[in-house]
């Protein structure tokens, strides 16, 4: 099963790189997010450049990645007639939709590089990570709750051929909600309450935390338990999920368009 | 019966649609209405009809891909639908047209994959990659991307795709449609070679020269249920060919409106 995720992975990678829109996702949605961010920033007379541009644009082409790949792929697969071919080998379903995003969230981290490099070089925005060690568990703890978010999404798509919408649907108004750019208690207090059921949300907060000068460690430790649990609910929902859409998907015959 | 690997008995199944967002409409279409038949191992067995009269969506019932809405479908002893983990490492199927593979990915990074899917071991899948690289005539492309191949050329790396388990069933839904001569003729050889190995195919065809050709068995289905099934010696009975028979059962009708 290692190896199949593994082998899965490398050639989502592959592929997904391979994509023209992907690229874009990847390496010109940072770039010009971080510009854009820069300059609102500045404008506004904030100065927290390394929280909100440099993480925020990174967080914001990570999330595009993940939308337009590991959700689109589902759609991708449908039309190419894959799916079914997949789907119907003797592997396990899940492992293959846990290698391809595994790979697109792992070739997805580049867009952090290039929004740091942006803002490093040209805006001479001070990249200094003060707490190292909390930055690194942020990170780590990010990077998994995205695959759990990105495994419920993709095992909800395969139920649909309506893929295309809801990845536009999901794209925008998910990094609003999650305050990538800004703190999400600038918004009003209902929306505040479904933030705070997405774990992005609080990726973001951890992520915000480990670059600050003194990261508050209790704080810290809070944010980062909910963010487990919540990560944890979400892969248990997606086993759930798989488990049940293995029948639903040949009930209602949505494995591919013929 | 002793052999049988397919059987299928009464098989149904039903396609439904909704339509209207507050007073929704439902709309059902049965695109197999009762079907049946047997298929015994070793044989090449076709399944014929017009397009919309059900044969891709009896083949995917068989291939376990879709569930039935009544009836039997067993495939070497198992329920596709339930027992389908008993059935997939022991099949494989092809379907027509220039889906199904990687565009984006060489053949053999395509048939390397599937080995990955079909759990193969590493050892006996390079060798058995060169092998079909070479049965398909892709040996020499094989390292360029399938988006860079002819139609004619997706379609040989799908019957190597399809072969890369070594399954015991291969179920064909028109393979040929598309191929040029040379191609066609390749992939003709390929099933003959398949039967004298033991091996099952089941196939799908518009061709019924070719079907007459390969087949020992085969069945007509219209309108989701059988026309007529035996030997094509048996279908052609008296008129002058297996067209003419065909014709005679199902033509001067319009295509079905079903998805087939």
């Amino acid at each position: 099963m290692l190896r199949l995720m593994t082998e899965t992975a490398k050639l989502q990678m592959k592929q997904s790189f391979a994509r023209p829109m992907f690229r874009f996702c990847l390496i010109a949605n940072p770039f010009l997010n971080t510009i854009l961010l820069y300059e609102m920033f500045l404008g506004a007379g904030e100065e927290d450049f390394f929280s909100y541009v440099v993480l925020g644009a990174g967080l914001m082409g990570l999330w595009s990645c993940i939308c337009f790949s590991s959700a689109g792929d589902i759609n991708r697969e449908r039309y190419m007639g894959t799916l079914a071919l997949v789907f119907a080998a003797p592997s396990s379903f899940q492992a293959v939709i846990y290698g391809k995003i595994i790979g697109n969230t792992l070739l997805s981290l580049f867009s952090f590089v290039v929004s740091l490099l942006t803002a490093a070089l040209l805006f001479r925005v001070p990249v200094t990570v003060h707490a190292p060690g909390f930055f690194a568990v942020a990170f780590l703890a990010a990077v998994v709750s995205f695959i759990a978010i990105s495994s419920v999404i993709a095992c909800l798509l395969t139920l649909s051929r309506k893929t295309e919408l809801y990845m536009n649907l999901l794209e925008l108004p998910l990094a609003l909600l999650c305050g990538f750019v800004f703190p999400v208690e600038m918004l009003p207090k209902p929306l505040q309450l479904c933030s705070a059921l997405l774990s992005p949300t609080h990726a973001a907060r951890l992520l915000r935390m480990s670059v600050t000068a003194s990261p508050d460690r209790a704080l810290f430790l809070r944010e980062l338990a909910v963010l487990c649990v919540l990560t944890l609910l979400y892969l248990s929902g997606a086993v759930l999920l798989y488990k049940r859409i293995d029948k639903r998907v040949r009930i209602r015959a949505t494995l591919d368009v013929a | 019966m002793a052999d049988a690997v397919i059987e299928v008995k009464d098989l149904k199944r039903e396609y439904v649609s909704t339509k209207g967002l507050f007073q929704r409409s439902k709309r059902v279409v049965k695109a197999v209405d009762g079907v049946s038949f047997c298929v015994n191992r070793g044989e090449i067995f076709g399944l014929l009809g017009q397009n919309g009269a059900g044969k891709t969506t009896t083949v995917k019932m068989l291939t376990t891909l879709l569930a039935p809405t009544a009836g039997v479908c067993r495939v070497l002893g198992h329920d596709c639908f339930g027992e389908e983990k008993h059935i997939r490492s022991r099949i494989n199927f092809i379907f027509g047209g220039e889906f199904g593979v990687y565009r984006r990915l060489s053949a053999r990074d395509n048939l390397r994959y599937f080995a990955h899917l079909y759990l193969l071991d590493r050892k006996v899948s390079e060798v058995r990659i060169e092998e079909l690289l070479a049965l398909t005539d892709l040996a020499d492309r094989a390292d360029d991307l399938a988006e860079t191949y002819s139609k004619g050329m997706i379609q040989r790396l799908q019957i190597a795709r399809g072969l890369i388990n070594d399954p015991e069933i291969l179920f064909m839904d028109e393979p040929t449609v598309g191929l040029d001569p040379v191609g066609a003729r390749m992939l003709r050889d390929i099933i003959r070679r398949l039967k004298e190995q033991g091996r099952t195919v089941l196939l799908t065809t518009h061709y019924l020269k070719e079907a007459e050709e390969l087949c020992d068995h085969m069945v007509i289905v219209n309108h989701g249920r059988v026309a007529v099934a035996g030997t094509p010696a048996e279908i052609r009975g008296h008129h002058g060919s297996l067209e003419d028979a065909y014709l005679a059962l199902v033509g001067g009708e319009e295509d079905a409106s079903a998805d087939d």
